[in-house]
């Protein structure tokens, strides 16, 4: 029943996520308590607070925040993948294995190292210098892989592969001649550590709403796309613009995520996948499916990076590959029979 | 219908096409046959719009449609593309879709006056029953059916076929072109169709343009073009024609066969 209704479902298990991110942690919060702190924030609710403040605290400058921005990295980074297969007609592409996630994350370092954000404004510059590094790396990946107008499966990863560790090496070296602040950037950035407070969240909203947000409009032009750029023109797609508009909207969306959250690996690979084997390959509906179910899928990998180690945390990006890579493997073994692909 | 004007086409300075100029009327089967890399797929490329022209027009219902966007021209031709591995596991309904792209706007909305063009499609492909069915797993046959109904779905004056029978067996080679010929009378197209197979050519096209290294080599009707001299000399092997004992219609038959 409820597989007939993905985007309910969806949200469903989204808002289930969000509430037990919220409650866990060092001092776990239960989820009804988490839900009557956040309704206080509301104006015109009042609830004698039966809670220590210290809890209230906790969730309303700690663990909300954080839980966000992972949300919204989930999200970003599952959606924009959705993109990048689309586009390049490759079920493999995935922000990280592409090399963009490492390209973003260059640009955020390189933003950073010339400006290091001490206010808000400093923050909104972070995912213009990411959004530049992904951008450079999709063109030169993209262009390095072509091979007769078609990008073959092996090839863009290996191209990604390299063009990615060439980034990533960049980005290393950087960190012999700077100072304190890049050194923690450089570690956050490859680690996949989220920052903290409410700072990155704000900053990273308006870029969120307008990358994801085109990129649940381009699901038709995906669609029409994936029978070849020729009878994509010939059914009256203007290819060309189509690609560019998917190209920038993808890789905005993935650089805010690596702004903030660092290198995360295989969200965008996993995510669009599991949607397109329950609810079919229709982009119309697979990359707002895919903003849902990233966020979700995020926040798992989040919960369980906190609880492994607990009381100490491990990067996330470390729980996404423990998982990501065996699946990557599936796939790459199940997409040369393009059976659901 | 559609008129080539002198229609000129080149790989940087390799020309593939020279001087080509032929007319397709409504209501008329136009067969484009050749030896291999006579042209025959580019001469539909081009007219398509997706290969770039160097000199030359192409005209549907007087309008030049190599100067036109994309998005408009594909009001005017739709193409039925060689069936083959389709990428993205599309059902039937999903696949024909897409044809409407040209009426449908950025976000891919479905207007009643697309499904009921996509419902026509349908029935005149005989594909009732298969909507919901992924066209992965279809047959090639079915699979050609469906990009015909595509193509059908765009709802152009012109339609232009690739070798549409390449990969289908003979049941369905005679199939597709009946059901090709019958759209072709019905919904008065003009139908440019490259083909390799030239006894399917005699008995369903209206007209033959033979073309040889880029040429237009003869232009007219089947029995005008089929003859044993053209067709020996174009494809360099001696053949006999000889006219099919119920229709008619001139066949072919390489001398080689009988020295074996």
């Amino acid at each position: 029943m409820l597989r007939k209704h993905p985007f309910l479902l969806n949200t469903l298990f989204l808002l289930i996520a969000l509430i037990f991110s919220i409650g866990l942690g060092a001092v776990f919060i239960p989820p009804g308590t988490v839900l009557r702190i956040l309704a206080t924030q509301f104006p015109g609710i009042e609830i004698a607070p039966d809670w220590a403040t210290s809890s209230s605290a906790i969730i309303l400058s700690v663990r909300l925040p954080h839980t966000v921005l992972i949300a919204l990295t989930g999200a970003a980074l599952a959606s924009s993948g959705a993109a990048y297969q689309g586009l390049f007609r490759n079920p493999l592409s995935d922000p990280y294995l592409i090399g963009v996630a490492a390209g973003a994350g260059l640009g955020a370092v390189i933003a950073m190292s010339l400006y290091w954000p001490t206010n808000l404004f400093g923050f909104y510059l972070i995912p213009i210098g990411a959004f530049v590094g992904a951008i450079s790396t999709v063109l030169l990946v993209y262009n390095l892989a072509k091979v007769n107008g078609i990008v073959p499966l092996t090839t863009l990863i290996l191209a990604g592969v390299a063009v990615g560790a060439f980034a990533s090496a960049l980005t290393s070296a950087l960190m012999l001649r700077s100072d304190q602040q890049i050194h923690r950037a450089i570690s956050f950035l490859l680690g996949g550590s989220p920052m903290m407070g409410w700072n990155p969240v704000i900053a990273s909203l308006p870029y969120m709403i307008i990358g994801m947000g085109l990129l649940s409009f381009s699901g038709h032009a995906l669609n029409v796309l994936q029978f070849g750029e020729e009878e994509a023109k010939q059914m009256g797609l203007a290819v060309d613009r189509a690609k560019i508009f998917v190209i920038v909207t993808a890789s905005l969306t993935t650089a805010v995520a690596v702004a903030f959250s660092g290198v995360i690996g295989f969200v965008g690979l996993i995510v669009p996948h599991i949607i397109r084997m329950i609810w079919g390959p229709d982009y119309r509906r697979l990359i707002p499916l895919s903003v849902l179910a990233g966020a979700t899928m995020l926040l798992l990998a989040d919960m369980l990076a906190r609880i492994i180690l607990a009381p100490s945390t491990l990067p996330i990006g470390i729980v996404t590959a423990i998982f990501g890579a065996p699946f990557f493997l599936w796939i790459l073994r199940r997409a040369k029979q393009e059976v659901f692909w | 219908m559609l008129t080539i004007t002198s229609l000129r086409v080149a790989y940087g300075k390799r020309i593939i096409l020279k001087d080509i100029s032929m007319k397709v009327i409504a209501g008329e089967i136009v067969a484009v046959i050749g030896p291999n890399g006579a042209g025959k797929t580019t001469l539909i490329r081009s007219v398509s719009g997706t290969l770039p022209v160097e000199a030359g027009q192409v005209q549907v219902k007087e309008r030049d449609v190599a100067q036109l966007p994309v998005v408009q021209r594909a009001r005017y031709l739709a193409v039925v593309p060689q069936a083959r591995q389709i990428g993205g596991a599309y059902s039937v309904n999903q696949a024909i879709m897409m044809g409407r792209t040209a009426y449908m706007g950025w976000l891919g909305r479905e207007s009643e006056s697309d499904c009921k063009a996509v419902e026509l499609a349908i029935r005149q492909t005989g594909l009732e029953g298969f909507e919901e069915r992924s066209i992965a797993e279809l047959s090639g046959g079915e699979q050609q059916r469906v990009l015909l109904a595509r193509a059908l779905a765009q709802d152009t004056p012109v339609l232009l076929l690739d070798e549409p029978t390449n990969h289908l067996d003979l049941q369905h080679q005679a199939s597709l072109l009946s059901l090709v010929r019958q759209l072709t009378r019905e919904k008065n197209l003009a139908v440019l169709m490259a083909i390799h197979d030239l006894n399917l050519v005699s008995s369903f096209a209206d007209k033959v343009a033979l073309l040889v290294g880029g040429e237009l080599r003869k232009f007219g009707t089947p029995q005008e073009v089929l003859q044993a001299t053209h067709i020996s000399e174009a494809y360099q092997t001696q053949v006999d024609v000889v006219a099919h004992p119920l229709t008619g219609v001139p066949m072919i038959f390489p001398r080689d066969m009988l020295n074996t």
